[in-house]
C-alpha cells in the first residue's frame, strides 16, 4: 500500500499517460499513485485510462496551472 | 491480435502527418489497445535505414505554418514522432510494417535497409487480414 509519486510537469500529451503507465508497471493492487503534471489533457485522460485499465481515480486537484492526480490500483493480476 | 486493435495506414512521408502517427500510437499504448502501422507510399523513407531523424518536411499546404509549430514543438520540448513510436513499443504491443510493393519500387527489399524499429515487410493482404473488422485510419 505505498503511495508512488510521478512528476510528469512539463510533459506533453500522451507522455504524463505514458509516465503512469510506467509506474503502474511496477505498483501493486491498493497502491496509490500521485501524478503531478501541467498538461491539460491530463484531467480526461486519466479518467480515461482509468475507465479503460479498470483502476479508480481518487480525484484531481488543480492548483496553479498544475493538477495532482491521485489513482488507486485495482487491476494487476 | 485481440480486438479492439488500432490499425493505422501511414502514406503520407511528412513530419506534420508523423507527430499525429506518434501521438495516437504512443495514446493507443498507453491504454494497453495494440496498434498495427503499415507504413506505404512516402511515408517508406521516414523509416529507412538512417532516415527517422531527417524528415523534417511540412505538407506543401502548411508550409507558412511549418516554422510556427516546429518552434512550439521544440519550446515545449516535445519528443520526435520517430521517440514517441520508440516509446510505444517500450510500453505497449506496437507492431510496424512496410509494405512490399513499396519496397521493392523505392529498392527497399531487404530487412537492413529499415529503421530497426519496422518490424517486418509484408504485403497489403496481410495487413488488411490482420485488421479486419478492426479501427483503421488513413494518415
Amino acid at each position: 500500500m505505498a503511495t508512488i509519486n510521478v512528476d510528469s510537469r512539463g510533459s506533453a500529451c500522451p507522455g504524463p499517460i505514458t509516465d503512469l503507465v510506467r509506474a503502474y508497471k511496477k505498483a501493486n493492487n491498493g497502491d496509490i499513485i500521485e501524478l503531478l503534471a501541467t498538461d491539460a489533457g491530463i484531467k480526461a485522460d486519466a479518467k480515461a485510462w482509468c475507465e479503460r485499465t479498470g483502476n479508480e481515480l481518487l480525484g484531481i486537484e488543480e492548483k496553479n496551472g498544475e493538477y495532482i492526480v491521485k489513482i488507486l490500483i485495482k487491476s494487476k493480476k | 491480435m485481440e480486438k479492439g486493435g488500432l490499425y493505422i495506414i501511414m502514406f503520407s512521408g511528412t513530419a506534420d502527418k508523423l507527430i499525429p502517427l506518434g501521438v495516437l500510437t504512443q495514446s493507443a499504448a498507453n491504454l494497453g489497445v495494440p496498434v498495427r502501422i503499415f507504413v506505404t507510399g512516402w511515408a517508406m523513407l521516414a523509416f529507412k535505414k538512417d532516415g527517422p531523424g531527417s524528415v523534417n518536411r511540412i505538407s506543401k499546404e502548411f508550409e507558412d505554418m511549418a516554422p510556427l509549430l516546429m518552434k512550439g514543438m521544440a519550446e515545449m520540448k516535445a519528443p520526435s514522432w520517430y521517440d514517441m513510436l520508440k516509446t510505444a513499443k517500450e510500453i505497449g504491443d506496437v507492431k510496424i510494417y512496410a509494405c512490399s510493393l513499396m519496397a521493392e519500387a523505392l529498392k527497399m527489399k531487404n530487412k537492413s535497409d529499415y529503421d530497426p524499429i519496422v518490424d517486418d515487410i509484408v504485403g497489403a493482404a496481410s495487413f488488411m487480414q490482420m485488421a479486419a473488422g478492426g479501427q483503421v485510419i488513413f494518415i
